[in-house]
């Protein structure tokens, strides 16, 4: 049984309010690309960058005692910050995809941050 | 100006564009649906591993009445376990280039070794755990102990799911059932992969660098 659908003067189909789509991805491209992904060398050199940085915050780990906590503390988070950013925007194709995608994540990462951030700090865990 | 009619069967207009393909049904969003479920899914463990990271953080300094972390932790084998899951996502997007040009010899290869580095690292949380309970650190110890196990044990489980679920692709090709169009197959569980290696990332991080008083 087919659906009642709204139909306007150019043809494009809308169902709910929203126009659906139902075009072929370029080719060479997966459905949701935008651009194409990086090459294979690209890949290595992230790799090669991700290794750097592990080992910069490992070296950090072993300055505890020269160096204050409050350097340390932030600069690790940093770096972690830094490597998921790299790894979510490189490896998960978050800079060549829909933002759609993105949008998702974001949201996943923003409500777990906040929402765990207030309870955290409800029971002052960071005082 | 709009009139209500009965829709027809999806039209597939000509020309190049970015939507989900000539075999799936047409979609608001201009992608698949197995794409966006994936991304809802992965939006949705965020939370999930933030109750579980807020335990840790909350009772990692609190009666103590066992080992502490900074007696337990061995940071070098820690860091070589966090090596080994960084470089199975190397060789799980080569995978995925590797599908995209067609090439399924290479496809092969890489999903093995990305499945093998996988199990280089569950291998490495069994022998963390082993040591740490050999010094008295189990699950009930304290309540460090339980945030720990629990934290960590769910991520090697979500591990031991992704390595399943790369042999099971792997077997795929083997068989050559899995070819070039099935390139988004080997994305999705690639996306699962790398969420797993984002989510050690920060666990690596908040769990074994940041100095313990």
């Amino acid at each position: 049984m087919s659906d009642i659908t709204l139909r306007d003067d150019s043809g494009a189909t809308e169902v709910a309010g929203q126009t659906a789509t139902a075009l072929e991805p370029s080719a060479g491209l997966l459905p949701g690309e935008l651009r194409p992904h990086p090459s294979p060398l690209r890949y290595v050199l992230i790799a090669v960058v991700l290794c750097v940085i592990t080992a910069a915050e490992v070296s950090l780990y072993y300055l505890e005692g020269s160096l204050a906590d409050a350097v340390i503390i932030p600069l690790l988070l940093v770096f972690a910050a830094l490597k998921f950013g790299i790894v979510a925007s490189w490896y998960m194709h978050l800079r060549t995809d829909k933002p759609i995608f993105a949008r998702f994540f974001v949201l996943g990462i923003a409500g777990a941050i906040l929402l765990f951030g207030i309870v955290l700090s409800s029971l002052q865990i960071f005082s | 100006m709009a009139t209500i009619e009965q829709a027809p069967p999806p039209q597939v207009p000509a020309g190049p564009s970015h939507g989900p393909g000539p075999d799936h049904p047409p979609t608001s969003t201009g992608t698949t649906n197995v794409k966006l479920a994936i991304w809802l899914f992965l939006a949705s463990d965020c939370l999930f591993f933030g109750a579980f990271i807020s335990a840790y953080l909350l009772y990692r300094g609190r009666a103590q009445t066992g080992p502490t972390p900074a007696k337990v932790y061995s940071i070098p084998f820690t860091s070589v376990s966090s090596f080994v899951l960084l470089m199975s996502s190397l060789t799980m997007v080569l995978a995925l280039a590797a599908i995209q040009r067609g090439d399924l010899r290479r496809l092969r290869i890489w999903l093995l070794s990305t499945a093998l580095l996988g199990s280089v690292f569950v291998g490495g949380q069994i022998f963390e755990f082993t040591e740490f309970s050999r010094k008295g650190l189990g699950l009930s110890t304290n309540l460090f102990s339980s945030t720990f196990f629990v934290l960590t044990g769910f991520h090697g489980a979500h591990v031991t799911i992704g390595i399943i679920w790369l042999l099971s692709l792997w077997a795929l090709a083997t068989q050559g059932r899995l070819t070039q169009k099935d390139a988004e197959k080997v994305e999705i569980a690639a996306l699962y992969w790398h969420f797993v290696d984002v989510v050690w990332i920060v666990i690596f991080t908040l769990v074994y660098l940041i100095p313990t008083k």
